[in-house]
C-alpha cells in the first residue's frame, strides 16, 4: 500500500504489513492460497447452483408459459377463423339459421375469447404482442356486434343484413386474424428462443468451475515440490468433487440438450407444420364460402384458394398427416365450383353447406379434426421431452452446491495438515 | 455503528427503488378503430379532361325486332341458360331474400321477362352478382349476356356498350338520417356523402359545387350500413335505390329535388345487335301486357306510394 504513514489508523496498518510479511514465507503463503481456494469453491456452489436454479426455471417456464401461449395464440386464429366461415354459411343457408351452425358459432367465439385471455396473460412486455392482443380485445366485441347486427337483420328478412355481415367479414380478415396469425408467430419465436437459451453452454458457470480445478492442481503440484510428499487426501477429495461435477454437468447437459431439440423438433416445430397447414385449410374454406356468399362477385376469394389449396398437400406430408380428406375436400371444391358456374347454385351451396359425406364440410371438418389431434400429440411429446430435459438436470443444482462444498472443505482440511507440519 | 447506520442506508435506498410511484396503468381505452365495408375510401377526383363524349339522346334505341329466338339468341337457347349480370345488395332492385336465397327485385324480374321469351321459362337464367365498377368489364369481355342492375345510360358506357330502351326513370336525390336538418346536397358542404364506385351518383357528389366529401363503397347496402353507424352523414343516389334503404330503416328520410336525370337500360355487348333490338320487343311487350305495372307495383309502388308508368322508348333504325 502506497498510502502515507501518517494517515491510517495504526491497527489496518499493521494488519497489512503483517499479510504482507508472512505471504513471503511458505507457511505464510499456503495460508493466503488456502483461503482463495475456500473463496473459489464457495463462489463456484454458489455460480453453478445459481446457473442450475435459472436453466431448471427456463426449462419449467417453456412447458408453463411459453409452449401455452404458442398454443393459445394459434387457438385464437383457429376459433375466429372457423367463426367467420360458420357465420357465412348460416347466412348461405337462408331463412332461419340451422341450430348447429349458430352453436358451432358460438363455441369458436367462446374459444376464442378463452384463448385470448390465456394468451394475454403474459405477453411479456413485447411491445409488438402487446399490439396484438390490444387489437383482437378491442376488435372481438365489435364483430360480435356486427354479426348479431346482420342476424337480425337476416330473421326481419331485411336485405342489409348482408351488408353487415361483409363488413363483419372484412374486419375479420383485414385485422383480428392478421393480429392473431402475428401474435402465433411471435409466440412460437420466443419458444424457440428460450428452449436456444435453455440448451446453450452455461460459459461462465463452466469457466468458474475450469479454473477452480486448475488452482487445485497447480496447488497440489506446488506443495508435491516444496514439501516432497506425493499425495494430500483433502486436495485430491477437493480436485475429484469438482472434475467430478464437471463431468455430471456435461452428461447431464448433453442429456438435457438433445431432450430439448427432440421437444423443438417432434414437438413444436411439429406443432407449428401443423399449425400452418390449419391455417390454409381455414383461410381455404372461408375463400370457399365467401366465394359463394358472393354469388359471382368474389373472384378474389377464388383467387385465394386456388393460390393456397395446391400448397395443403405438401404442408400436410410436412407435417405427417395423411391427406386423405385434404384431397377428398379439393374434390368437393372443384364440383362446387362446376355447379356454381353453371349456373346451379343452390346445388352448390347444398355441396358446400350441407350435411353430405362427400361434401365440403364433412371433409373440411373431418381435416380440421385431424389436425387437431395431431397437435394435441405434437404438444404431449413437447411436454414428454422437455420433463426429461428438466429432470435430466434437477439434481444437479444441488449437487453442484454440495461438491463445491466438498471442495471447500478438502481444500481447507488439506492446507491446514501441511501448515500443522511447520509449527 | 457507522456501518449499521450505511447498511440501514442501502436498505432504504433499495425499498425506494422497488416500490412503484404512481398507480398502475389500467390502459385506459378513448378510441376504439371503427369497422368499415371492405373497399371503402375517399372517392377519386374526377380526372380532367375525360368529359363525356356528345353522342346526341343516349337514350334513343334500336328498333325492336320481332321476338324470334335467332343468332344471339340461339346460342343462348343452345347453352340452356341466359347470364344476366345482377346486384344482390339493392332492396327492391336486385336483392337476396334473407328467408329463400332467392334473387328478387324489380331488375330480376326484368331479366327473367327476357329469359321467358328465350326459352318460355322466366327460370332459366343464371343470376351472376356485378358490383357497379365491373359493369362495362362483365360485357365487354363476354362474361354475362345483359346486365339489368340500375343502369343508367349515358354517352361515356354507350362508348364501349350497348343499351336497351329506357325501361325506368329516376333521378339522383339524398338519403340522411331524420333528426337531419339537411334539405338537400348543397347543405353537405365538407360532410360525407357515400355512393358506390363506378356509379354515376359518385361522380354526382364529387362534382357538386358545395364541395361534399364523396366516399366510394362496393355496395349500395354498404352505404346504409354506414349511415346507420353515423359514419357519414347521407347517401346520395337515384331515389328508388334510396326509397329501398328507407323501406329497411324507419330513421332515415329521402329530401331534396331530382339533381339529375336517371334513365336505366338494359346494358348489353357492343356487337350485339340483334340481341338489343329482341330484349327492346321483350321490352315493348311487358310495357304494353301489364307486366311492367305488376313488377312496378310490387317492388316500388307499394312502396313509395308514388305511381307510375313505363317510360316511353325512343327508337332509331
Amino acid at each position: 500500500m502506497g498510502a502515507p504513514v501518517s494517515a491510517p489508523p495504526a491497527q489496518r496498518g499493521d494488519s497489512v504489513r503483517r499479510l504482507a510479511r508472512s505471504a513471503r514465507t511458505t507457511p505464510g503463503r499456503l495460508g493466503v492460497v488456502a483461503t482463495a481456494l475456500v473463496l473459489l469453491s464457495v463462489l463456484t456452489g454458489n455460480v453453478g447452483a445459481l446457473t442450475m436454479q435459472g436453466r431448471l426455471n427456463t426449462i419449467s417456464g417453456l412447458v408453463e408459459h411459453r409452449e401455452p401461449l404458442s398454443a393459445a395464440a394459434q387457438q385464437i386464429y383457429r376459433s375466429l377463423s372457423d367463426a367467420d366461415a360458420t357465420a357465412s354459411s348460416a347466412f348461405l343457408s337462408g331463412g332461419s339459421e340451422p341450430p348447429q351452425l349458430r352453436e358451432r358459432y358460438e363455441i369458436d367465439m367462446g374459444q376464442a375469447g378463452a384463448a385470448l385471455a390465456k394468451a394475454a396473460s403474459d405477453v411479456g412486455g413485447i411491445a409488438a404482442a402487446e399490439d396484438q392482443v390490444d387489437t383482437l380485445s378491442k376488435q372481438v366485441p365489435v364483430y360480435a356486434g356486427l354479426v348479431e347486427t346482420a342476424r337480425t337483420n337476416n330473421r326481419l328478412g331485411l336485405p342489409i343484413g348482408s351488408a353487415y355481415l361483409r363488413e363483419a367479414s372484412t374486419l375479420m380478415r383485414t385485422k383480428l386474424l392478421p393480429a392473431a396469425q402475428e401474435l402465433y408467430a411471435i409466440d412460437t419465436q420466443r419458444l424457440t428462443d428460450e428452449q436456444d437459451d435453455a440448451s446453450g453452454v452455461p460459459w461462465f458457470a463452466l469457466i468458474v468451475m475450469v479454473v477452480l480445478l486448475a488452482a487445485l492442481i497447480a496447488t497440489q503440484v506446488y506443495l508435491t515440490r516444496k514439501t516432497n510428499r506425493l499425495l494430500n487426501v483433502g486436495l485430491l477429495t477437493a480436485s475429484i468433487a469438482i472434475a467430478l461435477g464437471l463431468i455430471w454437468g456435461a452428461v447431464a447437459g448433453v442429456v438435457s440438450a438433445s431432450a430439448i431439440s427432440d421437444a423443438r423438433e417432434h414437438g413444436n416445430q411439429q406443432v407449428d407444420a401443423l399449425v400452418q397447414a390449419r391455417i390454409v385449410a381455414l383461410k381455404c374454406r372461408a375463400d370457399e364460402t365467401l366465394t359463394l356468399v358472393a354469388r359471382g362477385d368474389g373472384a378474389g376469394y377464388e383467387q385465394e384458394f386456388q393460390k393456397l389449396a395446391p400448397t395443403l398437400p405438401g404442408l400436410l406430408s410436412k407435417a405427417g398427416v395423411s391427406d386423405k380428406d385434404a384431397q377428398a375436400w379439393l374434390e368437393a371444391h372443384k364440383k362446387i365450383r362446376e355447379l356454381d358456374t353453371g349456373g346451379q347454385f343452390d346445388q352448390a351451396v347444398a355441396l358446400a353447406i350441407g350435411p353430405d359425406q362427400n361434401g365440403a364440410t364433412a371433409a373440411f371438418n373431418r381435416l380440421d379434426q385431424d389436425l387437431s389431434q395431431a397437435i394435441q400429440q405434437g404438444r404431449e411429446k413437447f411436454v414428454d421431452s422437455t420433463s426429461t430435459a428438466y429432470n435430466a438436470q434437477e439434481a444437479l443444482f444441488p449437487g453442484i452446491a454440495l461438491l463445491a462444498v466438498l471442495a471447500a472443505g478438502g481444500s481447507f482440511l488439506g492446507i491446514r495438515q501441511r501448515l500443522r507440519e511447520y509449527r | 455503528m457507522r456501518r449499521v447506520a450505511l447498511l440501514l442506508a442501502a436498505l432504504g435506498l433499495l425499498t425506494a427503488c422497488g416500490a412503484p410511484d404512481k398507480p398502475v396503468d389500467l390502459a385506459v381505452v378513448t378510441a376504439v378503430d371503427r369497422p368499415a365495408p371492405d373497399g371503402y375510401t375517399p372517392a377519386q377526383k374526377p380526372t380532367a379532361g375525360s368529359q363525356a363524349p356528345n353522342c346526341g339522346d343516349p337514350t334513343v334505341s334500336l328498333r325492336p325486332g320481332g321476338l324470334a329466338v335467332t343468332g344471339t339468341m340461339a346460342k343462348i337457347k343452345e347453352r340452356g341458360r341466359l347470364i344476366a349480370g345482377v346486384d344482390q345488395n339493392t332492396f327492391l332492385f336486385g336483392f337476396r331474400n334473407p328467408e329463400t336465397n332467392n334473387l328478387e327485385g324489380f331488375d330480376i324480374d326484368m331479366a327473367k321477362q327476357v329469359a321467358k321469351a328465350i326459352f318460355g321459362d322466366e327460370n332459366k337464367v343464371q343470376f351472376r352478382v356485378i358490383a357497379s365498377r365491373d359493369r362495362e368489364d362483365v360485357l365487354t369481355k363476354g362474361e354475362v349476356d345483359i346486365v339489368v342492375r340500375t343502369y343508367t345510360i349515358n354517352c361515356d358506357r354507350l362508348q364501349k356498350i350497348a343499351f336497351s330502351s329506357v325501361y325506368y326513370s329516376t333521378g339522383q336525390r339524398v338519403l340522411v338520417d331524420k333528426s337531419s336538418q339537411v334539405k338537400g346536397i348543397e347543405e353537405l358542404a365538407g360532410k360525407k356523402v357515400c355512393a358506390t364506385a363506378g356509379s354515376t351518383s359518385l361522380t354526382q357528389i364529387a362534382n357538386n359545387p358545395a364541395k361534399p366529401v364523396a366516399m366510394s363503397v362496393v355496395n349500395w347496402s354498404d352505404c346504409l350500413v354506414l349511415l346507420q353507424q353515423g359514419q357519414v352523414a347521407a347517401v346520395s343516389t337515384d331515389e328508388p335505390i334510396l326509397a329501398g334503404m328507407a323501406a329497411q330503416d324507419p330513421n332515415v328520410k329521402i329530401v331534396g329535388p331530382k339533381l339529375t336525370d336517371e334513365p336505366y337500360g338494359i346494358g348489353i355487348p357492343k356487337a350485339n345487335t340483334d340481341m338489343v333490338r329482341f330484349v327492346n320487343a321483350v321490352l315493348d311487350k311487358i310495357r304494353g301486357d301489364g307486366t311492367w305495372q305488376r313488377s312496378y307495383d310490387q317492388w316500388v309502388g307499394s312502396r313509395t306510394g308514388e305511381s307510375a308508368s313505363p317510360p316511353s322508348p325512343k327508337y332509331r333504325d
